[in-house]
């Protein structure tokens, strides 16, 4: 079938290109690490504490890592037509593991071990060496008694556990270009003055004028460069740039209900975000719907039946009950668990229905022009990404995992990336959902109208869009005909991971391509889905009392 | 809307004070704000629609515009600025007699949103509105919190009012200006500061700051106050840490301030202090244990100036003297002696310097809008009042100014610029001999001298009330048989600090200044206190307890000679 062909040699020139960038490279030694005055001063405290550093009558720890974060952030906010203000910081933060015992047993627990300690911003050599020794003393007398705290548990289960506890990695040298942001073309701050204020600059939307409670816009840059190096001998060194738009707005229906709606715009690049053009209509067009919202009836009190979900609503969707369920870390102590979540015993077992497969991909940089947020070489590890098929023809074939290895994955695939200044844990690169026979967006609509005549409904629903926990937003009335009414105030049950096991019917053909600018930054393309039976109901969340007095005019 | 326009013309009524141009932010301010005042409580089909109307509402507003400059190991670690517009939205529901503030209450009645940095008239009262009504919201369902426990619970034993009677003020100063620091110059003096320690390897963690502020406050409200009121600081922050061998953890910190970063002491000034403060710390890690004492002491000046704050201080705070919570130490104790007869205390903010110092706590108009006033807290060692907000106690019904608070907080009585004075004042060389003679009269072969000591408030902020304790950070032994003085560690004061004071015997004739931020309920707010050195007959100490940290394994960086042998490393792929 086509789309079939299509997919495996999509995945195939994603493969090569995952190999491609770091064997085209001349081999990269410590003596140009050592170039780089960063890394220099860093390599040289690591030799000295992995000399040295050892408490008489204790163990010398047997790995050492310094990761140095150096974040350039610039921020800046508006409210209802005006800036409230902007902030462009510089910061450099280290954060230091030191493991205790040996590969099999180890130091490390559940949190995430690792001292915190900003360091310098200029190069002085002594000063980042002086906040890596601080941190570093830190985590060597608290990996002492976390080690000493881990082997009184251990003498506490019966059940040993299952996997190493540190698995054994190949060291990586690889050093990339420092990033920068990128020079303002633009003011942003008049930029996002304007777009919060356009539900009363914007004749058009005069309607709503009165109604709107919150128009907010922001604009966020940030640039970090990642500087890594352990006593195994890898050196890292890489950068990372995020822009993000955004724009809120919301207001009370009559009845007291909070409607919000929210839109971002965001990218690696700023070539990545919307024109200001694209991004203001988009803004207007929110606010423009909250006159239709006010308007829209109540939902139903209850509904069970077909519901198709946009391919964002999808992506959404999958970003919720997936990306955390392929995730592989280390269980508790003393259970036969493989590993934690929703996916923790379904290794070989079918979670998805058997056209649909899901490969994690953080080579692929770009879908269609469009630049990719969760792409990346090398994880906050030091171990080079590797493309992972999660899931062939529905079935669990693997995990995303770090160095904190799980029965029978022994070896890290180069997934596991970390928050600023937080520990590194496995989490999603670019998460693609594919579909074996894929349906254009017309049949998927004819579909879900025959499924509602076939059961005798009244009427099925279409989510457009969702909002924090999977929350509707935009949520379609369908009627028998066809004709979409926009209804209020609903909330999905049963939208789990059993919905999308046994529920899912169909899917589109085109992914939608969602770009998650959160603390890591990740990417989901998934199609369009149309489940089976989803229940819809009346959210009935308290509705608060309505302004005690009109807004100024 | 016609009622704004009749609102706008009936405080101007009241009084015959000349109203200057108020600028744009505050007139937007002022207009929202009536039109708020007459509209709230209007709304509803009935009379038993309709809430509550506000009796009183408040914009606060701080336009602030920071520097900061930090430096740590002897290199930058921050170097940034900030503008920002801030407002305290506070709304009373009910009467001055009982409102939403009542009690436990206080907190609630004040909400914070941020304002836009640029004058927009329409953002701006969109944003105040949003406030307003949501801090209305509040305001209401406390006052009908406040109204079912009253009914309930047994009769208080303070029945002040919640808020007292006072007259509108109107005084619109220019706005202050930007900070203007000369950012690659003070990098370089700040780095250079930080890079001192690196001659102490035993300091070793080091944080230098440098912060310079212009803030001016706005501050409106439905009874006719109108003011504009500009305030600049700068202030350099050193704080060192040690460890001794045992494992106590031992720090040093000074602030130096001043208006403008202009006014901060030169270069070689500060450069003696920071080497002052390194070699201190080396002598405190060497210094021997101290053994638990009973007996007579001398506090220096500065030291003097943090106890009085501490132990005194916050104690005469004005809310303090009601409420269940609280401790009331004075509250019944109003004309009678507290203090030794030659002693008194005064809380003054209008003055900006003590000598050729600067002072923290100054300021011209509190946050709630009152003027501020000099305060003779103690005379002549007998109590006569308390530092007062708006909030009403049983032995004073009105504000004296001193209601302080940081943004997001209900202002409280708080302190500005506490100076102890004396009228048997000797120089210090006599006061030195006068402990020695106290030391041999009972009997012990030392009397103690505290150089310095900390309290909450020095560099660290903390807002609970145990900030009443003092740590006592260099203190000597001075020996009757006339040996040198030796510096011993480890001190902690034992006891009712209080009671000390009762039993100070004189004090030396110059005073000096200790500047600082202090925490409380209502917040972190900058404060100064000034005072004598002091010689008390009988101070109570004991040993410290121990820090369970061992000191760093390895030696500092900055004294390693030689690289360390790079261990043999892997090549990469």
């Amino acid at each position: 079938m086509p789309n079939f062909i299509q997919a495996a040699s999509l995945s195939l020139a994603a493969l090569v290109l995952a190999v491609a960038p770091l064997a085209s490279r001349a081999e990269q030694t410590r003596a140009d690490a050592q170039k780089d005055p960063v890394l220099n001063a860093m390599l040289t405290e690591l030799d000295r504490n992995q000399g040295q550093l050892q408490l008489k009558g204790f163990e010398k720890p047997f790995f050492i890592q310094y990761r140095l974060e150096d974040i350039d952030d610039y921020q800046t906010k508006a409210d209802f037509g005006a800036g409230t203000g902007e902030e462009r910081r510089r910061q450099r933060v280290v954060r230091v593991t030191v493991r205790v015992g040996d590969y099999k047993v180890d130091s490390s627990t559940a949190r995430g071990d690792g001292s915190i300690q900003l360091a310098s911003l200029d190069n002085d050599p002594l000063a980042l060496r002086a906040s890596l020794w601080q941190a570093t003393d830190q985590a060597y007398k608290a990996a002492l008694a976390a080690y000493s705290r881990k082997q009184a548990a251990l003498k506490q289960v019966q059940t040993p556990p299952q996997a190493d506890d540190f698995s054994q990695e190949k060291p990586v040298i690889l050093l990339e270009k420092t990033v920068e942001l990128e020079p303002r073309p633009v003011d942003w701050s008049k930029l996002v003055a304007g777009a919060s204020g356009l539900y009363r600059t914007d004749s058009a939307l005069a309607e709503v004028e009165h109604t709107v409670q919150y128009a907010t816009a922001g604009f966020h840059a940030r640039a970090v460069n990642t500087y890594l190096v352990n006593s195994e001998g890898t050196i890292v060194r890489k950068g990372q740039t995020a822009y993000d738009e955004s724009f809120a707005v919301g207001t009370q229906a009559a009845d007291g209900m909070h409607l919000d709606r929210s839109y971002a715009s965001n990218g690696s690049a700023l070539a990545d975000l919307d024109s200001q053009e694209a991004f203001n209509k988009h803004a207007a067009s929110l606010v423009a719907s909250l006159a239709e919202l006010r308007k829209a009836p109540l939902v139903e009190e209850e509904y069970h039946g077909p519901v198709l979900l946009s391919a964002d609503a999808a992506a959404d969707t999958i970003h919720e009950l997936v990306a955390p369920a392929v995730a592989a870390t280390r269980p508790e102590l003393g259970t036969e668990a493989r590993t934690k979540g929703a996916f923790a015993s379904s290794l070989h077992a079918r979670v998805l229905p058997d056209f649909l497969d899901i490969t994690d991909d953080p080579a692929l940089k770009t879908w269609k022009d469009k630049n990719l947020a969760g792409a990346y070489a090398v994880d906050d590890e030091g171990v080079p990404a590797q493309t992972v098929k999660l899931a062939v023809d529905g079935r669990l074939e693997s995990y995303l995992i770090g160095r904190e290895p799980v029965r029978d994955f022994p070896r890290s695939n180069g997934h596991a990336r970390a928050a600023l200044t937080g520990p590194a844990q496995p989490t999603i690169g670019v998460l693609r959902v594919s579909a074996k026979g894929g349906l254009s967006d017309a049949d998927l609509n004819a579909k879900l109208l025959a499924m509602a005549k076939d059961r005798g409904l009244k009427n099925v629903y279409y989510v457009e869009t969702l909002g924090p926990e999977l929350t509707p937003r935009l949520l379609y009335r369908v009627g028998a005909d066809g004709k979409r009414e926009l209804v209020r105030g609903a909330t999905l049950d049963d939208l789990d991971q059993r919905a999308l096991r046994s529920g899912i019917l169909a899917a589109g053909q085109d992914p939608y391509v969602a770009n998650y600018d959160g603390a890591i930054p990740e990417t989901v393309l998934a199609p369009a889905l149309l489940l089976e039976d989803v229940t819809i109901r009346r959210a009935n969340e308290k509705n608060d009392k309505l302004p005690f007095y009109p807004p100024p005019d | 809307m016609v009622l704004p326009i009749f609102a706008l013309f009936a405080p101007f009524a009241l009084h015959a004070q000349q109203t200057p141009t108020l600028p744009p932010l505050l007139d937007t301010m002022t207009v929202e704000l009536q039109r708020a005042m007459g509209s709230l409580g209007k709304q509803g089909a009935d009379d038993k629609a309709k809430q509550a109307p506000p009796y009183f509402l408040s914009y606060s507003v701080a336009d602030a515009d920071s520097v900061a400059i930090r430096a740590q190991y002897g290199a930058l670690v921050d170097s940034s600025q900030n503008h920002e517009r801030v407002v305290d939205v506070q709304v009373r529901v009910g009467d001055p007699k009982l409102d939403n503030t009542h009690g436990t209450h206080r907190g609630s009645a004040v909400n914070t949103v941020a304002l836009p940095v640029s004058d927009d008239r329409k953002a701006i009262a969109r944003s105040l509105w949003l406030a307003t009504n949501s801090g209305y919201g509040t305001a209401l369902d406390n006052y009908l919190r406040v109204k079912t426990e009253a009914e309930v619970r047994a009769k208080e034993e303070d029945t002040s009012g919640d808020f007292s009677e006072e007259k509108p003020q109107i005084s619109v100063s220019t706005p202050a200006p930007a900070p203007v620091v000369d950012k690659a110059a003070w990098e370089d003096r700040v780095r250079s500061l930080s890079k001192i320690f690196r001659a102490y390897p035993d300091v070793y963690q080091n944080i230098v700051m440098l912060t310079a502020q212009s803030e001016t406050d706005y501050f409106t409200s439905s009874e006719g106050s109108r003011l504009a009121s500009p305030h600049q600081s700068a202030r350099l922050i050193v704080f060192a840490v040690s460890r001794a061998d045992d494992g106590m953890d031992l720090f040093r910190a000074q602030t130096f301030e001043a208006k403008t970063v202009d006014g901060l002491p030169a270069q070689p000034e500060l450069e003696a202090a920071f080497k002052e403060l390194g070699k201190s710390l080396e002598e405190l890690r060497k210094a021997p244990l101290t053994e638990p004492f009973n007996g007579p002491a001398i506090l220096s000046g500065r030291a003097a100036a943090v106890f009085f704050h501490e132990v005194l201080g916050h104690r005469l705070e004005g809310q303090r003297q009601r409420g269940d919570e609280e401790g009331q130490t004075f509250t019944k104790e109003v004309n009678k002696p507290v203090l030794p007869s030659f002693l008194s205390v005064a809380d003054d903010p209008t003055v900006t310097t003590f000598g050729s110092t600067w002072l923290s706590g100054s300021y011209n108009y509190d946050d709630e809008g009152q003027k501020a006033k000099r305060v003779e807290l103690i005379q002549d060692g007998v109590l006569k009042t308390f530092l007062m907000s708006r909030l009403p106690i049983a032995s004073f019904s009105n504000s004296n100014g001193h209601g302080r608070g940081q943004t997001g907080r209900v202002p409280n009585g708080r302190q500005g610029n506490l100076i102890v004075t004396s009228t048997k004042a000797v120089p210090e060389t006599e006061l030195r001999k006068m402990l020695l003679e106290e030391a041999k009269k009972q009997g012990k072969p030392y009397g103690l001298y505290f150089e310095d000591i900390s309290s909450g408030f020095a560099v660290t902020t903390r807002n609970s009330p145990q900030a009443f304790q003092v740590i006592p950070l260099v203190v000597y032994r001075v020996y009757v048989d006339g040996r040198p003085d030796e510096l011993v560690r480890g001190v902690s004061i034992v006891g009712t600090p209080l009671a000390a004071m009762k039993r100070i015997l004189a004090t030396g004739d110059k005073s000096e200044v200790f500047n600082g931020e202090c925490g409380a309920e209502s917040g972190s707010i900058p404060v100064s206190a000034v005072a004598p050195a002091m010689l008390l007959t009988e101070i109570e100490t004991q040993k410290q307890q121990q820090g369970t940290e061992r000191p760093p394994i390895l030696p500092n960086p900055s004294v390693t000679a030689a690289v360390a042998t790079p261990v043999a490393a892997g090549k990469g792929l």
